[in-house]
């Protein structure tokens, strides 16, 4: 699985950069505009290996803002389910805060946390927790009637088991969301790291912005994406293996 | 003589056909342009909109669009995939362009004296010469020219940077308010004034350690176009450029400060009056030192010393003689 991933990036990644040299060619453009095959690899000698720690440094704060977000929005999505008007307060404060762009309320919280780990924890965690918790709040809310009805009527329904019927019966739906949020978290980190923190891939990128070198930012995405696949496939497979153990265990 | 005929009436009519057309390809003159600036609408592009509002373009029969620019633009790039004509661009972006093949030319200096310096506490920090920044937190934007401009320093002074902490500069200035870093980079004649005053209010007065005075020419921002503009369209080039330096003339002559600043204000209306003027009076003094500088006028020798910093600083890996990019006459 986690060659076919990587293959799969690689594979997209070559095309998007032949995209981009048959522009250059087209439209005859200098390497300052788009880079050559030769600066790109001359750039990617130089700054390939410098750029794994910043790549592993921004994964490393991504997958810990993930793991916050699934588990918080486990426990709200739990919550939510409660009452229709909790659940109903919940999500409409979840749309409401995601509609605001993280390029206008990062600077706040860099302000007010620094621009260490925590800022960077927050915003990546922020950018992957409300579409979790909404996909949770959905799950989590809708009844197996066919199933919860008979516990219902035996009186044996208590909420640990109403929680686990959803989740069980879902389970595939909460794998696939929690994989897609993973590329939120990593994007989340990226952007953080690009506005304010002072480390990551992000801020190599800001660095990379600022200088016009457009290979060094192609390196960059070249690594962001081979790491992001490899955990997006790790995820799948961790996935596989719960939904087989559940299956198992029933 | 029949033949004859026929062949010399072929070649008129053949004359005739291809002539004007091969004429009017090489002085067809475009009417309708784009001018693509580097920041946002503020004091520092007062010419660009003076000469937009009081049609200083139009006048000369020219339709140009005035493109606010800001961090994400790049008028060089804009330039070469020809979603504008003309644009700013600052020295270090022009030389590393040219570096890479980029068919740009320059064809007026903008600042004659970088307006980059570093803003600092009077009344805590006290620099007199260079020397004085050992031991000092100095901020800087990782990649930005303001760290090109303090390492060329530094090195000019052989003083090593283990010697100062640099500090990573961001868009908030939270951290100079806080006292953690000492002195922040600034555009002396935009976010200088604004942080300067509130400063002031606080009752903390303020000083600019300005490199320029150490002996640092880095070029800043100039007006740029592509080769391919000046060799097909050079009528145009003409008429944009001396309406441009005209309509600038006109913005920085203290008689009509009331109109420029009414015409920034009109597009950077955040900015209160009061320190546009005083935004303007700075500007000024940096794009126009002396009565006698000639507004545009390209400084060659600082272009040079801009190149050699860059390539000192392995900003760019072989020299590009940069002098033949620029164009000092039309």
């Amino acid at each position: 699985m986690f060659h076919k991933r990587l293959y799969q990036f690689v594979f997209i990644y070559i095309l998007g950069i032949g995209f981009l040299f048959l522009i250059k060619k087209v439209l005859n453009l200098s390497d300052y505009v788009i880079p050559s095959p030769v600066e790109i690899y001359e750039t990617g000698r130089k700054v390939f290996l410098r750029y794994i720690p910043d790549v592993l440094n921004t994964l490393s704060v991504a997958i810990i803002g993930h793991v916050l977000s699934i588990f918080m929005a486990t426990i709200i999505g739990i919550i939510s389910r409660l009452s229709n008007w909790i659940g109903s307060f919940i999500k409409t404060a979840a749309f409401n805060i995601q509609a605001y762009p993280i390029v206008a309320v990062a600077p706040i919280i860099f302000i007010l946390l620094g621009d260490g780990l925590s800022s960077r924890l927050l915003i990546a965690a922020m950018i992957c927790y409300f579409p979790l918790l909404l996909s949770f709040i959905g799950i989590l809310s809708e009844p197996v009637v066919d199933i919860e009805h008979f516990y219902v009527h035996s009186g044996k329904m208590r909420w640990q088991l109403e929680v686990k019927i959803r989740a069980f019966e879902n389970m595939n739906k909460l794998v696939t969301v929690i994989s897609g949020s993973a590329t939120l978290a990593m994007v989340g980190t990226i952007v953080s790291e690009f506005i304010g923190a002072s480390s990551g891939i992000g801020y190599s990128i800001r660095i990379a912005l600022y200088q016009s070198d457009l290979a060094k930012i192609l390196i960059a995405l070249f690594l962001i994406g081979i790491f992001t696949s490899l955990y997006l496939a790790f995820l799948e497979w961790l996935g596989r293996i719960v939904v087989r153990k559940w299956e198992h265990n029933s | 003589m029949k033949n004859k005929m026929r062949i010399f009436i072929l070649l008129l009519t053949l004359a005739i056909i291809i002539m004007p057309s091969g004429c009017s390809k090489k002085n067809k003159e475009i009417t309708k342009v784009s001018y693509r600036l580097k920041w946002l609408f503020n004091t520092s592009v007062a010419g660009d909109i003076y000469a937009d509002v009081n049609g200083f373009f139009a006048g000369e029969g020219l339709d140009v669009e005035v493109k606010e620019g800001g961090p994400e633009r790049d008028a060089i790039k804009e330039l070469e995939m020809g979603h504008a004509h003309f644009g700013v661009a600052s020295a270090d972006q022009v030389i590393r362009a040219v570096s890479k093949g980029a068919p740009i030319v320059v064809i007026a200096q903008l600042f004659q004296i970088n307006p980059l310096q570093w803003i600092y506490r009077s009344n805590e920090t006290k620099i007199n010469n260079v020397e004085d920044l050992k031991g000092k937190i100095i901020g800087i934007t990782f990649g930005g020219n303001d760290e090109t401009i303090m390492r060329a320093l530094l090195s000019k002074y052989s003083i090593s940077e283990d010697k100062l902490n640099f500090f990573s500069v961001r868009y908030d200035y939270t951290p100079f308010y806080e006292r953690r870093v000492a002195l922040w980079p600034v555009y002396r004649n935009a976010e200088g004034v604004i942080i300067g005053d509130k400063l002031d209010t606080a009752k903390e007065p303020v000083s600019f350690f300005d490199p320029n005075n150490y002996g640092i020419h880095f070029v800043a921002n100039s007006v740029i176009t592509t080769q391919n503009m000046i060799k097909q369209h050079p009528e145009t080039v003409k008429i944009f450029i001396t309406a441009l330096i005209k309509a600038w003339n006109e913005a920085l002559n203290p008689a009509n400060s009331d109109k420029t600043v009414e015409a920034i204000h009109k597009v950077d209306k955040d900015t209160p009056l009061d320190i546009i003027r005083r935004q303007l009076d700075i500007t000024r003094q940096l794009m126009k030192p002396t009565d006698k500088t000639v507004f545009g006028s390209i400084d060659v020798n600082a272009w040079k010393e801009t190149e050699r910093i860059m390539i000192e600083q392995k900003l760019i890996s072989a020299p590009v003689n940069i002098e033949k990019r620029l164009r000092k006459e039309f």
